[in-house]
C-alpha cells in the first residue's frame, strides 16, 4: 500500500482552510440576504386628520398613538392621553385598543374598550382629534425610490452548507489516523433534516427566507462533524469497530446529538406555528409560566446531582436538564404584546416568574444558567419598560445576591480565584480545563489539528479532558478546526443579534420582537459564557455552546430559541412564495 | 414600536462587550500563543513529536533530537550532564534552558499553524548553541560530583563556550524518583547555579576593593602595606591566612591579604566602595538571550568599621554570581567594557533559513582604561607570582583571583576562581564556583585549568 499519509494530510490542511472561508461566506450572504429580503419601511395605510387634512403614514404592525413624543403616532391634543391607543395589525385586519386613556377612543362615534376593528373610511376620535383611515394608495405621498437588493438563493446558501459539512466529513472520516465510514450516517442524517426542513417550509409552507435555519445547521453540523471525530472512543472488553463499519455503539453521544436534533427542529416547527396566533399566544402564557415552574420544582424534587449542580433528572435511561426547557418558557411568558405593555406597565408578575427561576437555580447550585437568566431578564424588562431604574435596582440586587452566595457558598469563591490566573492552576481544578484549552488551542493554530487529532478530545485511544465535547467544545474546535473556523462559529452567534434587532420594528408585534431580541441575547450570552470561560476570559461557568455542544436538552432548547427568532422576522408569517405561473 | 426597536439597542452592549472579550482573547493568543501552546503537559510535545527541532553544540555535534521514542540525548553521560542545564530537559522545567525557552522554535510553533506541519515531516528549527559539548563534559567531570558552577566564555564575541551547573540529573534517563523524592537528594538539579545562584565570594572580591582603591588612592604603588598575621578593627580581630610582613599593593593582592584590603575597605569607606561595587554590575542582573542573572550583592550601608572591613575581603553579606563574576573579568579584559554573553549562535528553520543569529553585544561601562589596565598587571602577577604559570595551558597567560570564602554553617568553605587569558589568541573570561570545595585554587583553580585545557586541545 503506498505511504498516502503526508499527501493527504496535506489536502485535509487545506480543507480546514477553505472550510472557514466558506462558512464566512455563508454567513456573510445569510446575513446580507436577510437585510435585503425586509420589507422597506413604507407606510401600507395612512391616517388622515379629518380637521387638518394632514396625513400621518402608518409604519409598523402595532403603533402607540398618544401625546408622547416616544408614540409611533404623536397626538398634538391636550386632551389625549400620552399613551392613548395602540393601532394593530392582525391577519384580520386593523383594530385599534385603547389602553386607559382618559378620554377614551371611539370608532365611528362609538365608544370602544375592547379592541375595535377598523376598516379603510372608518374614524378614530382620540380625545378631540379624529383620523381616518386610508389605504396608502388613495393618500398622496411622495414615492420613495425604491432600493433593489438581491437576496442570496436560499437553496444555494444551504447547498454551500451540505458542501462545508462534506468538507467535514472528509476531516472526520480520515481523522485520527485511521479511515473509517462512520461519520457517514451522522453527515446522511444531518443532510435529511436540513432538505427535509427546507422542503417543508419551502415548498408546504411556501416560506420564503431560510437563512436563519441555515446559519444553525451550518452550525450544528460542524458540532455533529467534531462529534464524530471522537469515534471509536473503546471501553474495556469493547471490539474495535472494523473499517467498515458504518454504525457502532462508540458513535453513541453523534447519534444522541442528532436524535435531539430532530426534536428541536420539531419544536422549532411547532413554536413558529403556535406563535402564528397572537390570541392563542396570549391565552397561553400564563399556564407556559406555569408548566415552568412546575418543571422547576420537578427538578427540584427528583434532582439527580451531577458534577456538582443537582440540575439533571433521570426519566429511565435518559437524562434531562430542564433548565433548558424553562429558557424556552421563560422568553416565550416575558415578551409581550405593544396593547399590553402599554395597559399593565408593571413587571410584577413577570418580577416573580424570575425570582422564582433564579431561587430554583441556585438551590440546584446552577450558577451559569442563573447568570443567563438574570441577563435574559435585564433584556426583557428593558425592552418591555424601557426603565433604566429598574436594570439598575436589578443589578444591584443580583450584585446583593452575589455577596450572598459567596458567603453562604464559599467554594464557589474558588472559581473566581483562578479567573484570570489559571496558570497558576495548571493541574488543580481552578485552572486545569482552561489550560488544557488554551495549550491545546495554541497547538492547533488558525487551522487545526485536523478533527479525531486533537488531545483534549483525546484522539482515538487517549482519555480526553472532563466535559471535553461539551464545556470545552470551543477548545475542541479550535484545536482540530483551528481557530479561524471556531471564531467564525461564535460570531454567528453574534450575527443572529443583529438579525434580532434589524427586525425588531418590523415584527409583526412587539411581542416577537422582544422574544427574538431575547432569545439571541441569551444564545449569544451563553455563547459568551461558554468561550470567555474556557479561554480564561471570564471565570468558567460550564454551560454549553449553543448548537456545538453535545448535549441532548440544550439542543433541542436551541432550536425553541431559533423559532423566537424566525417569528421575529414578518416574512415568516406574513410572506408567501409566489407559486410559478404556469 | 418604535420604542421597543429603540430599547432593542440594548443588544448592542451584549455585541461590544462580546467583541471586546473576543478581541481581549485574540490578542492574548498573539502574545501568548506560544508559550500557550509550549505547556510542559501538552501531549502533542511529550509524545515527541512536536519537539522536533535539534539542538547542537558550537561544532555541529547533536546533542539533543527527536525520533520515534520521543526525545533523545548524546550518548555520552557526561556530555548529557554537562549541557543539562543549558540544553534542558525534555519537560521544559529548568526554565533557564533552551529547550525551554526556545520551545516554540524547537516545536515549530507559529501563530498561524499552531505545532502542526501541515507539508512535510517537520516544522521544528533546530537551535546550534556557542557551547563545546567537550569542554562541558571535562567541566562536569572535573567537578566530580562537588556542586557548582562553571562558565567559560570568548570576552571578544560573547560566545558561551562552557556553562556547567551542579548538581543535575540524566535528562536521557531521568530517575524514577525524580518527582517524588522527599529526602532532598535532588534538590537544585532544575536551578542553574551559573545564572540562578549566588555565593559567598571570598577573596575574589579583592578584585573589586582594588579597583575601588587604584580609583581613590593616586600613590596605592608606592604604599606599604604591613601585616602581623591579624589586625583590629572596631574591637574585631581579622585574621589573615599568613604573617605577610611588609609588602607593597600587588603583592598584598597576591598574598591575598586580609588586613591590607580590610584596612583599604575601612579607609575607603562604605560609599566609595558600595559605589564601585555597583559600577562593577553588584546589585543589579545582567539579561542575555532571554536569561536574566540572579543579582550579585554588596551591601555595606550601615556597617560598623570591622563588618565594612570584612566586606572588602568577600565574606560580611557580600554574593556574587558566577556569570557577573565572568562578565567583569570581560571588562578588565576589554579595557573597562565587557562584551556580553551568549549561547545561542543560531537558529535554523527546517528549510534552511536562519532566523536568529547571535552577535557580540557590548555591555555597559565598568571601568576606566587605566584601572582595567593596572587591574589586569595585577591579576597576572597573581598567577605568574602566587598560583604559577603552569597551571595553565602554556601561552594563554591567564590573569586570575583565588578565593576561597567561608559560609559557615558547618560547611567547607566554597572554592572560587575567577580570571581571564590575556593571550588574545585565546580570549577566555572564567569563573568556577565549587561548593565545599577547600582551597580555591584547588577546587575551581583546577577545574578551570582543567576546562582550559580542553580548549586549548
Amino acid at each position: 500500500m503506498p505511504d498516502f499519509q503526508p499527501v493527504s494530510e496535506s489536502v485535509l490542511y487545506v480543507l480546514r482552510i477553505v472550510i472557514p472561508l466558506l462558512s464566512i461566506v455563508v454567513l456573510v450572504r445569510a446575513f446580507h440576504s436577510i437585510k435585503a429580503g425586509r420589507r422597506r419601511e413604507e407606510p401600507v395605510i395612512v391616517l388622515q386628520n379629518t380637521v387638518t387634512k394632514e396625513t400621518v403614514p402608518v409604519l409598523y404592525w402595532e403603533n402607540s398613538i398618544g401625546r408622547s413624543r416616544s408614540c409611533d403616532i404623536v397626538l398634538s391634543d391636550m386632551t389625549a392621553s400620552r399613551d392613548h391607543a395602540v393601532l394593530m395589525r392582525r391577519e384580520s385586519g386593523w383594530y385599534v385598543t385603547d389602553t386607559g386613556s382618559k378620554a377614551g377612543t371611539r370608532v365611528n362615534g362609538r365608544m370602544t374598550r375592547q379592541p375595535a376593528s377598523v376598516k379603510p373610511g372608518d374614524i378614530m376620535t382620540l380625545g378631540s382629534t379624529s383620523l381616518m383611515l386610508q389605504r396608502t394608495s388613495e393618500a398622496k405621498l411622495p414615492q420613495q425610490k425604491r432600493r433593489v437588493l438581491h437576496a442570496a438563493s436560499p437553496f444555494g446558501l444551504l447547498l454551500t452548507v451540505s458542501v462545508i459539512q462534506f468538507l467535514l466529513l472528509l476531516e472526520s472520516c480520515f481523522g485520527g489516523g485511521e479511515f473509517s465510514f462512520l461519520p457517514v450516517v451522522p453527515f446522511l442524517a444531518l443532510q435529511v433534516m436540513e432538505w427535509g426542513l427546507y422542503l417543508f417550509s419551502m415548498k408546504k409552507l411556501n416560506r420564503v427566507s431560510f437563512e436563519l435555519e441555515t446559519i444553525a445547521f451550518l452550525l450544528a453540523g460542524t458540532g455533529v462533524m467534531l462529534l464524530s471525530g471522537m469515534r471509536g472512543k473503546l471501553a474495556e472488553g469493547q471490539e474495535a469497530p472494523g473499517m467498515w463499519a458504518v454504525a457502532d455503539s462508540t458513535m453513541s453521544t453523534v447519534y444522541m446529538q442528532l436524535f435531539t436534533m430532530l426534536l428541536g427542529i420539531v419544536l422549532f416547527v411547532f413554536l413558529i406555528w403556535f406563535m402564528g396566533d397572537l390570541d392563542r399566544v396570549t391565552k397561553f402564557r400564563p399556564w407556559v409560566a406555569g408548566g415552568a415552574l412546575l418543571l422547576f420544582a420537578v427538578n427540584l424534587v427528583f434532582a439527580t446531582a451531577l458534577h456538582g449542580a443537582s440540575n439533571w433528572i433521570s426519566i429511565g435511561p435518559v437524562t434531562v436538564q430542564p433548565s433548558e426547557f424553562v429558557k424556552v418558557a421563560y422568553v416565550f411568558a416575558g415578551a409581550a404584546t405593544l396593547d399590553r405593555l402599554q395597559t399593565r406597565r408593571n413587571l410584577t408578575g413577570f418580577l416573580l416568574l424570575t425570582g422564582a427561576c433564579l431561587l430554583s437555580l441556585f438551590l440546584m447550585k446552577d450558577f451559569g444558567t442563573a447568570c443567563i437568566f438574570f441577563v435574559t431578564f435585564l433584556f426583557i424588562s428593558f425592552m418591555r419598560s424601557g426603565s433604566i431604574r429598574t436594570i439598575v435596582l436589578a443589578v444591584a440586587a443580583a450584585v446583593f445576591g452575589a455577596f450572598l452566595i459567596l458567603q453562604f457558598r464559599p467554594y464557589v469563591l474558588s472559581r473566581f480565584q483562578g479567573w484570570r490566573h489559571v496558570w497558576e492552576y495548571v493541574n488543580e481544578s481552578q485552572g486545569y480545563q482552561q489550560t488544557r484549552v488554551l495549550s491545546y488551542g495554541a497547538s492547533g493554530g488558525l487551522f487545526g489539528m485536523g478533527i479525531g487529532n486533537g488531545m483534549l478530545g483525546g484522539g482515538r485511544s487517549g482519555t480526553s479532558v472532563f466535559a471535553a465535547n461539551s464545556d470545552l467544545v470551543f477548545g475542541m474546535l479550535w484545536e482540530e478546526l483551528g481557530l479561524v473556523m471556531a471564531v467564525v462559529v461564535v460570531s454567528a452567534l453574534a450575527l443572529l443579534v443583529f438579525c434580532a434587532r434589524s427586525d425588531a420594528t418590523r415584527s409583526r408585534s412587539t411581542f416577537y420582537s422582544i422574544a427574538a431580541c431575547a432569545a439571541a441575547g441569551l444564545l449569544l450570552f451563553q455563547a459568551c459564557l461558554n468561550v470567555f470561560g474556557v479561554v480564561d476570559v471570564l471565570p468558567l461557568t460550564g454551560v454549553t455552546l449553543p448548537f456545538v455542544s453535545a448535549g441532548g436538552s440544550s439542543m433541542v432548547s436551541v432550536w425553541g430559541m431559533l423559532a423566537f427568532l424566525k417569528a421575529g422576522d414578518e416574512r415568516t408569517y406574513a410572506a408567501r412564495r409566489q407559486k410559478k405561473r404556469r | 414600536m418604535k420604542t421597543t426597536g429603540t430599547r432593542s439597542l440594548i443588544l448592542i452592549l451584549l455585541t461590544v462587550a462580546f467583541a471586546a472579550g473576543m478581541l481581549l482573547f485574540l490578542a492574548d493568543y498573539a502574545r501568548d500563543g506560544g508559550s500557550w501552546a509550549i505547556q510542559a503537559f501538552n501531549k502533542h510535545i511529550t509524545l515527541g513529536q512536536n519537539l522536533s527541532g535539534r539542538v547542537l553544540d558550537r561544532n555541529d555535534t547533536v546533542v539533543a533530537y527527536s525520533d520515534e521514542t520521543g526525545r533523545v540525548y548524546h550518548d555520552d553521560r557526561s556530555v548529557r550532564l554537562g549541557l543539562l542545564h543549558v540544553v534542558g530537559d525534555t519537560r521544559g522545567y529548568i526554565a533557564t534552558s533552551v529547550q525551554n525557552l526556545y520551545r516554540a522554535e524547537l516545536s515549530g510553533y507559529n501563530l498561524v499553524t499552531g505545532l502542526v506541519s501541515p507539508f512535510g515531516e517537520t516544522n521544528g528549527s533546530d537551535v546550534k548553541l556557542t557551547l563545546d559539548a567537550n569542554a562541558c563534559k571535562t567541566a562536569y567531570e572535573a567537578l566530580g560530583g562537588k556542586k557548582g558552577a562553571v562558565i567559560v566564555y570568548n570576552y571578544t564575541t560573547g560566545e558561551i563556550l562552557c556553562e556547567v551547573s551542579a548538581p543535575g540529573f540524566d535528562p536521557g534517563a531521568p530517575p524514577d524518583d525524580l518527582d517524588t523524592d522527599e529526602t532532598g537528594k535532588y534538590e537544585g538539579v532544575y536551578l542553574n547555579n551559573v545564572l540562578s545562584s549566588t555565593y559567598t565570594p571570598g577573596s575574589t572580591f579583592k578584585v573589586v576593593t582594588a579597583a575601588a582603591a587604584i580609583e581613590a588612592i593616586p600613590d596605592l604603588d608606592s604604599r606599604t602595606f604591613t601585616c602581623t598575621g591579624s589586625t583590629v578593627i572596631n574591637g574585631n580581630q581579622i585574621n589573615c591566612t599568613g604573617v605577610h610582613g611588609q609588602m607593597d599593593f600587588k603583592t598584598a593582592l597576591a598574598n591575598s591579604c586580609n588586613v591590607a584590603f580590610g584596612e583599604l575597605a575601612v579607609e575607603l569607606g562604605e560609599e566609595k566602595m558600595t559605589a564601585l561595587a555597583e559600577q562593577l554590575g553588584f546589585n543589579k542582573s545582567f539579561s542575555f538571550d532571554g536569561v536574566t542573572t540572579a543579582k550579585s550583592s554588596y551591601r555595606a550601608a550601615g556597617a560598623s568599621e570591622d563588618e565594612l572591613a570584612w566586606s572588602g575581603i568577600g565574606q560580611y553579606t557580600d554574593l556574587a554570581n558566577p556569570m557577573h563574576m565572568a562578565i567583569l573579568m570581560s571588562a578588565v579584559a576589554n579595557g573597562g567594557t565587557p562584551v556580553m554573553p551568549r549561547f545561542v549562535d543560531s537558529v535554523t528553520t527546517s528549510f534552511g533559513l536562519v532566523t536568529q543569529a547571535g552577535t557580540p553585544a557590548q555591555g555597559e561601562k565598568m571601568l576606566s582604561a587605566t584601572t582595567a589596565a593596572r587591574l589586569k598587571t595585577y591579576l597576572r602577577y597573581n598567577v605568574t607570582n602566587a598560583y604559577g604559570d603552569g597551571m595553565f595551558p602554556s601561552g594563554m597567560q591567564v590573569c586570575a583571583k583565588t578565593g576561597t570564602a567561608e559560609v559557615g554553617e558547618g560547611k567547607e568553605p566554597t572554592g572560587w576562581i575567577i580570571g581571564f587569558c590575556s593571550n588574545t589568541e585565546t580570549p577566555y573570561a572564567f569563573a568556577a564556583a565549587v561548593e565545599e570545595g577547600s582551597s580555591g585554587i584547588g577546587s575551581a583553580g583546577a577545574v578551570a585549568s582543567a576546562v582550559l585545557s580542553a580548549l586549548a586541545s
